[in-house]
């Protein structure tokens, strides 16, 4: 159940657009801030505030990869393997996450603090290897500059 | 009208034709998955690759999202384009899990014919294939998505074409799943069209899954009995059993799809509870032998009573031939009673409805479609005529106004694929273009002067019968100045009937004798009746049948009568203790077992003859026409054969 507020907030977002399913996204990623994940109760929830079917929130949900339809971690760590990350050799960027944070892509730590997943083209192919990590970016990866980024984003709220 | 060559071949096509349909039109079939004439182009497969020589565009294109154009020379069978369709093929093909041997739609599946024509015959994939769970759907479709190749056209009949919401594509790249939020049954009455459009073993039909294969199927042109839209429909039978039925092409009924209820609803057919033997009193006999005590029945009768006191009590369920022949045979028996309705209510708004509908104002499924507006009055689309709503669906879409007119509320289970407002009367219902704007109602226990009301009112009209053949019931109640059943026998005057596949109002039975009836289902008719003669269904029969817009549509025998082989009674297998199999019998006899049937109109001509009447042709004198009629072409309106008045 999600709060009178953000209900009353994400209509307001919905009347102000064009078709319903265009705030689609807005709306997912508000309920994902709440909940931590796209949990089965959001996609619901979404779809009874879009007037969509629960199957037409789970389409777009599930389309991309920012959406999380399952548990995650406080951060996400989207590493990129797309063509130009992959010419920077990203599978060493990405051998040494998995190494270094104990688990497998889509796998989440121990500790509850990361969870691992490849991403597509972030647009950042000018610093390649790229990640991001709780949404911030990060270029010109190297498997020490992973570390710090790594050791950083454990400390900062 | 753009002129191109194709393949040598000078081609002149509509204006938007795309290349493969251009090359369709002249024999050439380009293999393709994603596209799908009902459809909106999606190009989705990549399979369909022509290389353009000359002309306006050049090189490697998707002939299906290719609009041809003047001067295009282009050539299907270019050594590039032949490399690329069965790349792309072998690129489809990588995760499919080559299970054709056990998979329902082996034989009549399209990546089949198309991975062959596509070029690709050699598996050279080393890797692993993705997998996926699949989903129970309900009880109509089998879920299988190992086999998907991504075309979209599930999704895209599903959503866009049916207005369905509980089914969609979900994932993104490799994870692409086709399916639902949760397992359950798919909630749109079109679901089953699935099986049909699906290019592979995706979706097949559960209710009719391993029982026989393509080339084991005995088929013909069909005309769905359910409801009066008349759909076509093809049903494939396998050893005396209707396992599926699909949909047939008529663009000017129901386009290339069939309702759920078209589909899946086929256990009476098969079941092996229906009556399927003649008897006396009782007793099993000979058909003739039953005939011949039919006759002597109603001779005698006519003789103690007056051929005044009998009536020939038909219904919407007989064929077109059927009833032209009842009106003979109550002539033979000296000028009996007539009847094809029990209901007088629903005689009036049926004969109401033949007599108001002309050429002009009865609307086409296409106007439908484009219409501007459309008002159902005092209707439960769903429930009359379901795959009208798909065609009101589209002009939905292209932005037509929907109204329900003094209806009672739809159940939820009826909820129409589009959305409507309700208003009171047609007064409230914009009229202005009236040419343009469509009204569709029931016309079966409609006020006659209701529906003259609404048909003064300039819109197209559709009036949905109160049966399958329910036009052809009314034209033939208008010939012969038939009564209802009801009040022929409250007024006293009839006090015998004999019945042919009739549903006798309740209650009625106790009030008449029954000297004879001929069904193929069973009844309280049958049940009170001495003399029973069994009569084919639709699918063992011919016959002829007139949809709610007077067109009149042949159908075909698909299958001969008797039981069908699954379930036999151990009798037919000379033996009492063999468990029943579906291996056929071994002893030798020369009849089909429940072989007996006959189609209703071939009992009345016989009973005609042996009343002394000449032997009969029913599609003769004003009929005639329909004699040509093409089984596999889209029917006549019989208004243009000036059958109407
Ligand atoms: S399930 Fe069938 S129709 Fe749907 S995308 Fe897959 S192959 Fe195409
Ligand atoms: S709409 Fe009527 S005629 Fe058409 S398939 Fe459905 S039940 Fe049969
Ligand atoms: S390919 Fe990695 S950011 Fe573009
Ligand atoms: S049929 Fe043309 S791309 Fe699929």
């Amino acid at each position: 159940m999600i709060p009178e507020t953000l209900k009353t907030s994400l209509e307001a977002r919905i009347a102000s657009a064009i078709t319903a399913r265009e705030a689609a996204v807005d709306v997912m990623k508000e309920l994902q801030a709440h909940y931590g994940w796209l949990t089965d109760e959001a996609v619901a929830e979404a779809a009874a505030l879009l007037g969509l079917s629960p199957l037409q929130v789970e389409e777009l949900a599930t389309f991309y990869e920012m959406i999380y339809r399952r548990p995650v971690g406080k951060k996400v760590i989207h590493v990129c393997d797309s063509i130009s990350c992959w010419c920077a050799d990203c599978d060493k960027i990405i051998q040494h996450l998995k190494d270094k944070l104990g688990v497998g892509l889509g796998g989440t730590t121990a500790d509850g603090m990361f969870t691992l997943l490849p991403c597509c083209c972030m647009g950042m192919c000018g610093d390649s290897p790229a990640m991001s990590v709780g949404g911030v970016p990060y270029g010109r990866l190297t498997p020490e500059l992973v570390d710090e980024i790594l050791e950083a984003e454990r400390h900062k709220v | 009208m753009p002129k191109l060559i194709i393949d040598d071949i000078p081609v002149e096509v509509a204006p938007g034709t795309s290349v493969l349909e251009a090359a369709r039109s002249v024999g050439i079939t380009i293999p393709h998955f994603c596209y799908h004439p009902a459809l909106a182009i999606a190009a989705a497969c990549r399979l369909c690759a022509v290389k353009l020589l000359d002309g306006p565009v050049k090189g490697i294109q998707m002939s299906c999202a290719l609009p041809a154009q003047d001067g295009m020379v282009v050539s299907t069978t270019d050594p590039e384009a032949l490399k690329m369709r069965s790349l792309v093929i072998e690129w489809l093909m990588l995760n499919h899990p080559h299970d054709c041997p056990i998979c329902d739609e082996g034989g009549e599946c399209l990546l089949q014919d198309f991975t062959i024509a596509g070029g690709h015959s050699r598996r050279r994939y080393q890797g692993k294939k993705r997998t996926f769970q699949n989903q129970y759907l309900g009880e109509g479709i089998h879920h299988e998505m190992n086999r998907c190749i991504e075309c979209y056209r599930c999704v895209r009949f599903y959503q866009d074409y049916a207005g369905g919401t509980d089914f969609g594509v979900m994932g993104s790249a490799g994870r692409v799943y086709f399916g639902r939020f949760q397992e359950g049954p798919l909630e749109s009455p079109f679901s089953g069209n699935l099986v049909d459009i699906c290019p592979t073993g995706v979706f097949t039909d559960k209710t009719g899954r391993f029982r026989a294969r393509y080339w084991d199927y005995q088929f013909a042109p069909s005309i769905c009995q359910h409801c009066s839209v008349g759909c076509n429909t093809s049903p494939q039978n396998f050893q005396r059993e209707t396992i599926k039925i699909v949909g047939r092409r008529n663009d000017q009924v129901n386009g290339w799809f069939i309702c759920d209820r078209a589909r899946f609803d086929k256990a009476y057919l098969n079941d092996p509870q229906r009556p399927r033997d003649p008897r006396l009193d009782g007793a099993t006999c000979g058909y003739d032998v039953a005939v011949d005590a039919a006759a002597k029945s109603i001779t005698e009768f006519v003789r103690r009573n007056g051929a005044g006191a009998l009536a020939f009590v038909g219904s919407p369920r007989l064929s077109l031939e059927g009833m032209i022949l009842l009106a003979q045979l109550a002539r033979a028996a000296g000028g009996a009673r007539l009847s094809y309705y029990g209901d007088p209510d629903q005689q009036q708004g049926s004969v109401a409805a033949a007599k108001l509908l002309h050429e002009e104002n009865t609307a086409y499924v296409r106007e439908i479609e484009q219409a501007q507006w459309v008002a159902l009055h005092a209707l439960d689309l769903m429930e009359e005529g379901p795959m009208l709503a798909l065609a009101v669906r589209k002009a939905f879409l292209a932005g037509a106004q929907i109204f329900l007119v003094d209806g009672d509320p739809i159940p939820a289970r009826n909820i129409p694929p589009f959305k409507y407002t309700a208003v009171e009367s047609l007064d409230q219902v914009p009229f202005e273009g009236g040419g343009k704007g469509v009204i569709i109602c029931g016309c079966g226990k409609k006020d006659p002067e209701l529906l003259a009301q609404i048909a003064s009112s300039g819109a197209k009209l559709v009036m949905l019968q109160p049966g399958a053949n329910g036009f052809a019931a009314a034209l033939l109640t208008i010939e012969h100045a038939a009564s209802p059943l009801t009040e022929l026998v409250a007024s006293g005057q009839v006090k015998g009937v004999v019945c042919f596949e009739a549903d006798v109002p309740d209650g009625l039975l106790s009030q008449v004798e029954v000297l004879a009836s001929a069904d193929w289902r069973r009844g309280p008719v049958h049940d009170k009746s001495p003399i029973f003669l069994p009569t084919t269904t639709w699918v063992e029969s011919d016959g002829t049948a007139i949809n709610c817009e007077g067109r009149a549509q042949r159908f075909e025998r698909s299958r001969v009568a008797g039981l069908p082989l699954r379930g036999l009674d151990p009798k037919y297998y000379g033996s009492a203790t063999e468990a029943v199999t579906l291996h056929p019998p071994r002893l030798h006899r020369k009849e089909v077992p429940g072989g007996a049937e006959r189609d209703a109109w071939q009992v009345m001509a016989q009973l005609i003859e042996r009343l002394g009447g000449e032997p009969v042709e029913p599609l003769s004198g004003k009929w005639r026409a329909l004699k040509s009629l093409d089984p596999e072409g889209e029917g006549v309106r019989i208004f243009e054969m000036g059958l109407g008045e």
